[in-house]
């Protein structure tokens, strides 16, 4: 035996270790753990050995095998734009009025997105013109008749303004199924006018509605500092130690922080409120995870709602003019009104902005704000960046614009799988794969012998590889998924079939076991690759185009092809290499 | 042990043209097939809703109609699936959500009743109502009266005032699932099924959905055309795209003829049956390109033929082992994935007639014509040299 196929050998057996090493975590989950607690991370995690790769790395199954809601919401963002529309046409009309440069009637067109301004007097028109060109920005002209201008929405406020509404819809949607804690759940954007979320072992249907049933309430209401409810509380009711619930304080206010919100709210069940209070959540954001709450803090909210997201006619982030991140709040007259009497009442004290029922923000009231145009900065903490402080501005402004302008959500797709559906499918797919596989592999024993059996070694190794694989890509195993591996597994072995066949043509030239071994794989190799790729390529565009179980189709597919280059090509001939080079054998049993 | 013993001798380019003359007749006739009767498309392209529901108890279709019926839901069409002892049945229905054309108008009615309208646009697709009234309304009052005609709503949004004078509201209502559910259920106090599954694709997404699926199956075959024409020489070209397509065909023959459900995993096996059915294809021209090295000089069909005899052991036992391995998914397999299964068996079957019968014999004609041009032109330099 040579050193390259020493090399080879150990390299194969690295690779087998490797992947049942990483195959530790799917088997304890699948075996050792009762099936309702299989998303359970956690209590995965406890049971492993301490030579187990990370809980993570455990196979996960579809929607479709262990049941749950996968659900595609869309984002209605024509009515949303054509709402804008008339809000703007209002807004522009105000605006030239208070300015006083004459007298204009503004009607619009949602179906074109357009405004048209009518001046009484034609020759205000000009100025007319001028000025709000110049102050709307986000409209353009269209064309000016006379004492007419019409103007209409610019394409890329169009496209910016879609992309808004699908990104405060996804705001609201994840705020509440993260009121649900289900353990997994994904959502995210699909296309531009969609959200996709799953929802694994969730069987609820009716309350997968509230995603979409009602639509988001924005409140503004005042914080109660005065009492120092918190610190009182905790003092006479100190909570079990086990329950992470601890006093923080932030900006000088005394606050419970935990890392469950369940926890937290439990907590509070049965203790007496100060009269008209409420005790609120706010989510502090994940600095690991992507929009994941690190914990949740309280805040003891007066009951009585003085002003909600109706009154608001829109919210910004930018700059201040020293630089510093803010979000405007823009109100309509009533709204100004009294928001104006709001602050007058309240210099001082803290304002919650509250978005079904989570506070989003509590800024303090600095001074009465007449106009019905407020600003929230940013300053708060100094552990920020000016680049994170900008991103919370920018949050914080979806947040008022989802409540003050939501765009109708519909749903677009669900398919749901009921929980007992699941094991069902998964014990007839483990059985049909099962006999596929042992048909294959008694057929390549019978009819290449020695040869066949090798072939089916390696096709063994392939599918482990397949399901490590799965495993360390954090893919999901899908229905057709198992149906892709049997499949796989009947391509791979088809590489040995060439080979084999190549192999028989060589002896029955007369070669001796040894050319015709060598020249079996080394002239087979290409049209073997060749067929791959092929296969390949498809099975990689089903993967970029396909969504859900599909996709595990193609996932397993990709996987067990690459893994068959390897397998029935290496693994094979370092075996064959083995008993004709290295024992000597005198003949090749194909 | 051998499938093929001797080596054969079939002269398979002689066959060409009487093959190639019934393909295409086959592959025509399914084109024309699926133009007037179209495939039996899943929920994932028409749109609908399907849900599968498990009986505690035996109950013939025809029951599960009768009580579909009588709570107002006509067009049902109820499915048995797996075996009769497991009880479990499909049901599907057209529309997505409750609202039709004529629980709109009686929607329409009911809404009116409340007060003058002055615009009303019901939404069937996405099964909402839009309407503006003159005066406002309370909200709950709307859906009270909505649900009073028979439509589920889940929601009356207030849009608010228009600057036109009137106030705007949205009803949105209710799933058909929901109604399924609530009319298997009739009266009894505790469902007598299960709900195992709900598939619920609104036509629009169904739309999205088909384009994708067919724009990906063009997107297969160039990368994959593109991938031959760089390993082989460009001739093998046109021979590959043809029997590719041919095999698309037939397997889609094969979903138009059953009348099986066309859905996203037929994208999945018509994908697989492209990249895979042309692997065939590749050891047969492998072989080609070999023998053409070997038997310089002799005219392409001889060698075609060798080749093809040659590996065709091959091209059947390779086939034969992937069909294999999808018999326990016919045995176990249920609805989709039976389907998956059927329909790949027929991919790989059509795949490698194709490769033996239309992809090399493509080649040779195309070799000839080539052929044919070339001497053409040379006879025209030779008759202006003359």
């Amino acid at each position: 035996m040579d050193r390259t196929w020493w090399t080879k050998f150990i390299t194969i057996l690295i690779i087998t270790l490797g992947s049942i090493w990483f195959l530790v975590p799917s088997y304890y989950s699948f075996f050792k753990l009762p099936r309702e607690d299989r998303n359970n991370l956690k209590l995965l995690q406890e049971k492993l050995p301490r030579w187990s790769p990370p809980a993570r790395y455990r196979l996960n199954l579809g929607l479709d095998l262990q049941g749950g809601i996968h659900m595609v919401m869309r984002v209605d963002t024509k009515t949303a734009l054509q709402k804008r529309t008339e809000r703007r046409a209002i807004q522009i009309a105000n605006y030239i009025r208070e300015a006083k440069l004459g007298e204009v009637t503004a009607d619009a067109n949602p179906e074109r997105l357009e405004v048209t301004l009518t001046a009484k007097d034609p020759s205000t028109m000009d100025a007319i013109e001028k000025d709000v060109v110049a102050r709307f920005e986000d409209f353009s002209k269209v064309r000016r008749d006379g004492n007419k201008l019409v103007l209409a929405l610019k394409e890329n406020q169009v496209n910016r303004f879609k992309e808004e509404s699908v990104d405060q819809a996804l705001l609201v949607i994840r705020q509440r199924i993260d009121k649900w804690g289900v353990a997994e759940a994904d959502i995210r954007k699909q296309g531009n006018d969609s959200i996709q979320i799953s929802l694994p072992g969730y069987q609820d249907p009716e309350k997968a509605k509230e995603l979409i049933g009602t639509t988001a309430q924005l409140e503004f209401r005042m914080v109660d500092d005065s009492s120092d409810f918190f610190r009182t509380v905790v003092q006479k009711n100190p909570p079990p130690p086990d329950s992470g619930i601890h006093l923080t304080t932030a900006e000088g206010f005394p606050q419970l922080e935990a890392k469950d919100r369940e926890t937290l709210l439990a907590y509070f069940k049965g203790k007496e409120l100060p009269a008209d209070r409420q005790v609120l959540l706010e989510c502090v954001a994940s600095k690991v995870k992507k929009d994941a709450c690190e914990s949740y803090r309280t805040y003891l909210v007066e009951k009585n709602v003085p002003l909600t997201g109706e009154s608001l006619n829109g919210a910004d982030a930018s700059y201040d003019q020293f630089g510093e991140p803010e979000v405007n709040l823009n109100f309509d007259a009533q709204g100004g009104r009294d928001f104006g009497t709001l602050t007058e009442k309240n210099v001082g004290r803290r304002m919650a902005i509250v978005l079904d029922d989570n506070v989003q923000s509590a800024p303090r009231i600095n001074e009465k704000i007449p106009n019905g145009r407020a600003r929230i900065t940013m300053g708060r903490g100094f552990t920020k960046t000016r680049q994170e402080q900008l991103e919370d501005a920018k949050l914080l402004a979806l947040v008022l614009k989802a409540g003050a302008l939501p765009a109708p959500v519909t749903t677009g797709e669900i398919r749901q799988v009921g929980a007992t559906l699941g094991p069902e499918l998964i014990r007839k797919g483990s059985l049909a794969a099962i006999v596929g596989l042992a048909l294959v592999v008694f057929f390549m024993a019978m009819y290449y012998k020695f040869a066949g059996l090798i072939a089916d070694v390696a096709l063994i190794l392939n599918g482990m590889l397949i399901l490590a694989f799965l495993a360390i890509f954090n893919a999901t195993l899908t229905l057709p998924g198992i149906a892709g591996f049997v499949l796989t597994l009947g391509i791979a072995v088809d590489a040995n079939v060439l080979i084999n066949e190549r192999i028989r043509e060589e002896l029955s030239h007369g070669k001796s076991p040894r050319a015709a071994v060598d020249q079996g794989y080394d002239r087979a190799f290409w049209t073997i690759f060749d067929a791959h790729v092929t296969t390949l390529i498809a099975g990689f565009i089903l993967f970029f185009t396909g969504t859900g179980p599909i996709r595990g189709f193609a996932t397993a597919l990709v996987i067990g092809l690459v893994a068959s280059l390897f397998t029935s090509i290496v693994v094979t001939r370092v075996i064959t290499t083995y008993f004709i080079h290295g024992r000597g054998a005198q003949t090749v049993s194909v | 042990m051998r499938i093929i013993k001797k080596k054969t001798n079939i002269d398979f380019i002689g066959k060409r043209r009487p093959a190639l003359f019934i393909s295409s007749i086959l592959n025509l006739s399914i084109i024309v097939g699926i133009a007037i009767f179209g495939f039996n498309f899943g929920v994932d392209f028409a749109g609908g809703t399907v849900v599968e529901l498990k009986f505690a108890h035996p109950i013939s279709a025809e029951e599960i109609r009768k009580r579909a019926q009588s709570a107002g839901l006509h067009d049902v069409s109820v499915q048995g699936i797996g075996s009769a002892a497991e009880n479990s049945f499909l049901l599907r229905l057209g529309g997505v959500t409750q609202l039709t054309k004529e629980t709109a108008a009686q929607a329409e009615a009911a809404i009116r009743a409340m007060g003058p309208l002055k615009t009303f646009y019901a939404d069937l697709d996405n099964g909402l109502i839009n309407f503006r009234s003159e005066k406002k309304l309370d909200p709950a009052e709307i859906k009270k009266a909505v649900e009073a005609t028979g439509t589920g709503v889940n929601e009356v949004r207030a849009l608010g005032e228009s600057q036109a004078g009137g106030f705007d509201y949205q009803v949105v209502s209710s799933g058909m699932a929901d109604k399924i559910s609530s009319a298997m259920r009739g009266n009894q106090k505790e469902a007598d099924f299960l709900q195992q599954r709900v598939d619920y694709v609104g036509p629009q997404v169904g739309k999205q959905l088909r384009n994708k699926g067919v724009m990906s199956l063009l997107y297969a075959m160039v990368a994959i055309l593109i991938y031959v024409a760089f390993r082989f020489d460009f001739k093998f070209g046109p021979g590959a795209l043809v029997a590719m397509v041919h095999d698309v065909i037939m397997v889609s023959g094969y979903f138009l003829v059953t009348r099986r459900e066309f859905n996203l995993t037929s994208i999945a096996v018509l994908l697989t049956v492209i990249g895979y059915s042309i692997n065939d294809t590749i050891v047969v021209y492998d072989r080609i390109r070999e023998e053409m090295v070997r038997y310089k000089g002799k005219p392409l069909p001889e060698i075609i033929n060798i080749a093809v005899n040659d590996t065709l052991s091959r091209t059947i036992l390779t086939s034969g082992v992937t069909a294999l391995s999808l018999i326990g998914l016919l045995i176990f397999g249920v609805g989709e994935i039976w389907d998956f299964a059927m329909a790949m068996l027929v991919g790989i079957i059509v795949g490698t007639y194709s490769s033996v019968y239309i992809a090399s014999p493509l080649t040779i004609w195309l070799d000839e014509r080539a052929a044919a041009k070339e001497r053409a032109e040379r006879g025209g330099m030779k008759a202006t040299v003359a």
